[in-house]
């Protein structure tokens, strides 16, 4: 138990470092880099809570959204290979408001909601991945598809508008 | 059993290392690869002017760390597996997914006009392949109904992969290719236009780390093609890592060859054809594992 402790704190710890690394560099590539870090030592988080299916989905699919990310990144930069310096963070009292206030939202969630009984064990890997087809495709189905097309549609839009920048 | 799988996984890269200078130079020369590695080893091994250099030194380590942890759940016998993961299907895929993000530390990293923009290359390549990585894997999984490697080796028990779901076969070798960026999908090192690519600016022990971990990744993807589609370890008379290992290598031989008689596709006609074509084709194959299941189970 104290091991598994451990094993979070210190993935959790990482995730966080490289998350402060993203906004303290002047490179783009570095920071796309380590946004990857960050959301990979979250992966770790989720293997160390034992949940492996969540843990090596967020491994992969962390790497392929930081490509899509990169595309991004080259359709909308003046400079797309990152060569120039630049600055990561803007607007920084704004910004520094939205962060705090994210951020107590999120621990407020975390311990005021019920989450109900502990379980003493973690269910076996198997298990876990059932439940999880099963929970996305009855209760959680409409949240996965709005999300789905949500970003879809936001990608259609901001290809249409790099399109369109560039006539 | 440690040293075992070690000892498979070298004795693997170090043939297919003989196989891919048999079919690119058409000698085959046993000992070449052996003479080569030493000799990178002796070599000075530089580091450009103005690198990054901490993405410079990590890309090759992060391409040998990837290419190992694929290996780590691909299964050469039912008890021969370093883990046996329950989500051992998924897994390989996570472990692919960071060749791309090692290819463009590497492009990135040295400051050179050839790697970056065989770096960025490769990101495009990433978009065309992915799908046809995933999808194809889904349809297998379907049919062994769990995401385990022996468990979708023991499900091929009746009948291989490969004739039950031939569109994913092909669509699963193809990507395979390309993720190892083996030819025709060479574009990140193109030789010939972009001198070397990601490797361009890699010499001595860097290179050698680059050049073994690239090996041990075609080994990893052989031995994919193997687990999923044409039955693993199974097969009659010879021990069953035997069997893996000859599929393996046969898998590996057949890219080689097969890739030295194809001329390179343009990274716009790979995406066109992979998002126009092979996506479709890859859901088709889904639908194709659905019905056929379905039907098996009625």
């Amino acid at each position: 138990m104290t091991g598994q402790t451990v094993a979070v704190a210190v993935t959790g710890g990482i995730a966080v470092w490289f998350g402060v690394a993203v906004f303290r560099t002047s490179s783009m590539v570095r920071s796309a880099l380590s946004l990857l870090a960050s959301m990979a030592a979250i992966g770790g988080v989720f293997l160390a809570m034992e949940a492996e299916f969540l843990g090596v989905l967020q491994l992969m699919m962390m790497a392929t959204e930081m490509a899509i990310m990169s595309v991004f990144m080259v359709m909308y930069m003046m400079d797309p290979g990152g060569l120039g310096q630049m600055e990561m963070s803007h607007q920084k009292r704004s910004s520094l408001a939205a962060g705090s206030l994210a951020g107590l939202a999120a621990l407020g969630i975390a311990l005021l909601v019920d989450w109900g009984p502990i379980a003493p064990v973690a269910a076996p890997p198997g298990e876990q991945t059932r439940a999880l087809g099963i929970e996305t495709m009855t209760r959680s189905l409409l949240v996965f598809e709005m999300a789905a097309v949500t970003i879809l549609v936001a990608m259609i839009a901001a290809i249409t508008v790099a399109i369109a920048r560039r006539r | 059993m440690a040293v075992a799988l070690v000892l498979a996984l070298l004795a693997g890269a170090y043939a297919v290392a003989v196989l891919e200078g048999w079919a690119t130079t058409g000698r085959f020369r046993p000992a070449a690869p052996l003479i080569a590695g030493l000799a990178l080893f002796g070599r000075e091994s530089l580091v450009p002017r103005r690198p990054d250099r901490l993405l410079f030194e990590t890309a090759p380590v992060l391409l040998l760390i990837a290419a190992l942890l694929a290996a780590a759940v691909l299964p050469l016998a039912p008890n021969l597996v370093a883990v046996d993961l329950a989500t051992g299907a998924l897994f390989v895929n996570a472990a692919w997914a960071y060749v791309m993000v090692a290819l463009i530390m590497a492009g990135w990293g040295p400051d050179g006009a050839y790697a970056m923009v065989a770096g960025w290359r490769f990101l495009g390549q990433l978009v065309a392949y992915a799908m046809m990585i995933v999808m194809p894997i889904s349809a297998v999984a379907m049919r062994a109904e769990s995401l385990a490697t022996t468990a979708i080796v023991q499900s091929q028990a009746d009948f291989w992969n490969v004739a039950a779901q031939p569109i994913g076969f092909v669509l699963f070798w193809l990507a395979a290719m390309a993720v190892a960026f083996l030819p025709p999908f060479d574009l990140p090192t193109a030789p010939g236009t972009l001198a070397g690519g990601v490797a361009a600016e890699y010499t001595g022990a860097r290179l050698a780390i680059f050049r073994l971990a690239r090996l041990l990744l075609v080994v990893t993807l052989a031995a994919a093609v193997t687990v999923f589609y044409l039955g693993g370890w199974l097969g009659p008379w010879f021990p069953a890592w035997a069997w893996t290992g000859i599929k393996t290598l046969m898998v590996a031989a057949a890219m080689f060859g097969g890739g030295r008689f194809v001329p390179r596709i343009r990274v716009e006609h790979l995406l066109q054809w992979s998002w126009k074509l092979g996506i479709p084709l890859a859901l088709l194959n889904i639908a194709w594992a659905g019905v056929t299941l379905w039907w098996v189970d009625r």
